[in-house]
């Protein structure tokens, strides 16, 4: 795993701050990033000083990082070598999905300010994510954010993943102004019937406030990923959603079914919520061929492609982010394995019952 | 809770319906006497909603995606001008008997592009607004000119940062400079075989060893730059057709399993012959004895072979993303995303229209390479090119998936405003939908084959063959 968050002993700071690590430092946001002895990585920045255990400054070049001396951390915001950068806007969330990865907390920690400056400072044409919790839970801000980095940084695209609950008409100025158009807002839809999404999502009256949301976003323009988590609770129902999806939101590009990340509330319901793709494809094939008909683009996201009949292959990229993929023994040898996504390095050994080297 | 207006059609048994956003499913008699008595049952408005063909409130997911998919099967890319038809000489060394072209006999004079016109065929490419190009060099026999057409290649590959060129040629003959010119990458070959040997020689060389040149000509090309460098169209005449079975296999011997089957056009100076009776009705029935005739094929052979323009109907019918093929599109915009340069350094807006003016019957011509582009033509006739408002495409349930034809309802009756029914462009796709919709809601297991390996997917959707009781 990559670290995204490294123990720093922080002087010469009243609070947490955001510099982007450079061996030279010529810009005054940068910090210098240099070696000092063979144990020792230290990062300076006017009176600042951080120390970090390590040998290779290189790993930490371009990087955009918030040293914080009170919890004594560099937490990698982005990373220059990743196309994974993704900040947590906050943790709170209006949902409970019986899988989510990253359950929600009552309490919210406000870093817009550093997620901007960030942002800022961000590699040239990065693609920069935003999640939670329920990111739009404080939309005004995020909407201001992405508005004022969008003018100075027009290079920059935004992932925003949301649950679409809380956009209203007064929304379409800002979704479909400049700025809201360089975002693709990933939205989850689990299921065609209300009922089976509402329980999914553990809300209520959800899926009928996500239309809603899904028309204002058509109607903004928008680029909208539709993602839906593939479990056993809604396997058999996606052939169902898929003709929904090509009725109702034919403008989804792409519509992304995702594997079971074995994390967060999944991990102590793995067994009744994990569907093995492995050896039974059926549904899954026919939901896939249902949208390609109709033009909807299809993407697995992190399958292993060994997993996948081979004709559906093209479909899966490797997507499993670079910090927290892995691949097993098995892996050894298989001709997929540079084009595979492999497994979460949270990936449990009770999952697939076929996996074939290639 | 409103219902989208639904069109529709007798097929068979029950009937198909559609509104227009090309939504469409299958009912019985019964449902369609409900809707028209506006007595529709509870479960007639359950279905109704849930399938997106009818809407609660203005602005709801039901209505956007509605509009949604009505304007997204009505985009049509007018982005700048990238694809130019050079037509160097006029002068051929075949005199088919149907030229669509209005060729020239090969020794004639004045029937090619004067440096003057080459000088300025290249101002006006130079002077476009893109950075690609697509250029198709077309006659008369091109090849006849390789000098134009070197010229024009060596201007291109200079000023576009992307260029492709296509030959239409009858490769009949071949030299070592012609040779050469192919072995670039970017250069193919796009070249007519009338499906087999006695209709192709019957049709264009005249004689069977001509016919046998051609065919050895093109196997030349396939050992030399491979598959994929060159295309190929029949001609077919419906009341004097070739061989079926003999067409697909001449074509899989050049690596070719996507075959557009084209009717004869008798246009240009074919046109002054009548059309036969019958022959539309003729090529109706060709057309889908074709179809069945690979779909019977690809059950038992692994190679699967489609009909190009079939297999484009039926994306366009299933899909919101197939708008780009000129032949059928709604609005069809000419003079818009492509453009004609004749012999002389006249513009058209398509190669029908060069003809017609060729003959006298109407002069559709837009400027010349020296002058530029007059639009007033083309923004006139662009003001009908779309089917919407037709008084009987509005009541067609096909009129979402079909397009529309100016230039060949004028070519064909001098006019534009024929009742649609009565029009050679309505008559065959009608046949052509029926068919399509025929075999998209088919449980037919040989027909579900094909319809999966033409549009690339491994199941075809149940939903599609149920019918509303």
């Amino acid at each position: 795993m990559i670290p995204l968050v490294v123990p720093a002993e922080i002087r010469g700071a009243d609070g947490p701050f955001v510099v982007r690590l450079s061996p030279d430092a010529i810009d005054a946001h940068d910090a210098q990033l240099r070696r000092t002895d063979e144990n020792t990585i230290l990062v300076t920045h006017g009176r600042a000083r951080a120390r970090l255990a390590g040998s290779d400054p290189g790993q930490f070049a371009g990087d955009v990082v918030l040293l914080d001396p009170v919890r004594s951390i560099m937490h990698r915001l982005i990373r220059a070598g990743s196309r994974h950068n993704t900040f947590l806007v906050t943790e709170r969330c209006d949902q409970l999905c019986v899988m989510c990865s990253q359950p929600p907390k009552k309490t919210h920690f406000d870093n817009f300010d550093h997620f901007e400056k960030a942002s800022l400072l961000a590699p040239a044409d990065a693609v920069l994510g935003f999640s939670g919790g329920e990111p739009t839970l404080y939309k005004d801000q995020l909407f201001a954010l992405l508005g004022r980095v969008h003018a100075a940084r027009p290079d920059l695209r935004f992932h925003v993943l949301t649950n679409a609950q809380h956009f209203t008409e007064e929304d379409i100025g800002f979704l479909g102004s400049p700025a809201g158009r360089t975002v693709q807002w990933g939205v989850p839809l689990y299921a065609a019937e209300a009922a089976l999404h509402d329980h999914i999502v553990g809300k209520d009256g959800a899926f009928d406030r996500l239309l809603g949301g899904l028309s204002i976003l058509c109607r903004s323009a928008a680029q909208v990923e539709l993602r839906t988590v593939l479990t056993k609770m809604n396997s058999s129902a996606l052939p169902e959603l898929a003709t929904f999806i090509t009725r109702f939101v034919p403008f989804a590009s792409p519509w992304a079914i995702m594997q079971l990340e074995r994390i967060g509330f999944a991990k102590n319901r793995w067994n009744e919520l994990f569907f093995d793709n492995s050896v039974n494809f059926g549904h899954l094939g026919q939901a896939i061929d249902i949208a390609r008909i109709s033009d909807i683009p299809v993407l697995l996201y992190n399958f292993p492609l060994c997993t996948v009949p081979p004709a559906y292959r093209a479909l899966a990229p490797a997507t499993i982010s670079d910090w927290k993929n892995k691949f097993l023994p098995a892996c050894d040898g298989c001709s997929l394995r540079s084009s595979c996504s492999g497994f979460f390095e949270w990936h449990s050994d009770q999952a697939y019952s076929r996996l074939e080297r290639q | 809770m409103q219902v989208w207006p639904l069109q529709f059609r007798d097929a068979g048994d029950d009937i198909l319906l559609s509104n227009d956003a090309g939504s469409w499913f299958r009912a019985s008699p019964q449902f369609l006497n409900r809707y028209a008595a506006g007595a529709l049952s509870d479960d007639d408005r359950d279905y109704l909603l849930k399938t997106g063909l009818a809407f609660v409130d203005v602005g709801d997911l039901a209505f956007t995606s509605h509009a949604y998919r009505w304007s997204a099967r009505r985009t049509t890319t007018t982005k700048a001008i990238d694809y130019v038809i050079l037509v160097p000489t006029l002068r051929c060394n075949l005199s088919c008997d149907y030229c669509q072209v209005s060729r020239a006999a090969e020794s004639a004079k004045g029937f090619d592009w004067t440096e003057e016109t080459l000088t300025a065929v290249l101002a006006y490419l130079d002077g476009l607004a893109t950075d690609r190009i697509q250029i198709e060099f077309q006659g008369g026999e091109p090849l006849l000119r390789l000098d134009l057409l070197n010229a024009v290649r060596d201007f291109c590959r200079r000023r576009f940062k992307h260029s492709r060129f296509v030959v239409c040629s009858n490769f009949q003959i071949v030299d070592d400079a012609i040779w050469s010119f192919f072995a670039d990458e970017d250069t193919q070959l796009s070249t007519s075989i009338d499906g087999d040997v006695a209709t192709h020689t019957r049709q264009r060389t005249g004689s069977v060893d001509e016919t046998r040149s051609l065919l050895s000509n093109l196997e030349t090309f396939l050992e030399r730059f491979g598959p994929g460098r060159m295309s190929a169209l029949p001609t077919i005449d419906p009341l004097n057709p070739p061989d079926l079975d003999e067409l697909v296999a001449t074509y899989a011997r050049f690596g070719i399993h996507s075959i557009y089957l084209r009717p004869i056009n008798r246009q240009g100076f074919a046109r002054r012959r009548p059309e036969a009776a019958g022959e539309l009705h003729a090529w109706n029935e060709l057309h889908a004895r074709f179809i069945d005739l690979i779909v019977e094929q690809n059950w038992r052979r692994d190679t699967v072979v489609e009909e190009y323009y079939f297999t484009h109907l039926l994306r366009r019918i299933l899909g919101l993303g197939a708008n780009g093929h000129v032949d059928i599109r709604n609005p069809n915009p000419v003079g818009a995303n492509y453009v004609v340069v004749d012999y002389d350094g006249t513009l058209f807006p398509t190669d029908e229209a060069r003809m017609m003016a060729r003959i006298g019957q109407i002069d559709l011509s837009i400027g010349n390479v020296l002058d530029g582009e007059d639009r007033s033509k083309v923004d006139e006739l662009n003001s009908a090119s779309f089917n919407d408002q037709d008084p009987d495409c509005q009541h067609c349930v096909y009129q979402p998936f079909c397009g529309v034809d100016l230039i060949d309802d004028i070519s064909r009756y001098g006019r534009i405003d024929l009742p649609r029914h009565q029009t050679y462009f309505c008559r065959r796709h009608l046949a052509l939908f029926d068919k399509a919709f025929a075999m998209i809601t088919s449980t037919d297991q040989k027909v579900q084959h094909s319809l999966c390996r033409w549009l690339g997917v491994e199941t075809w959707p149940t939903s599609y063959s149920e019918v509303r009781p």
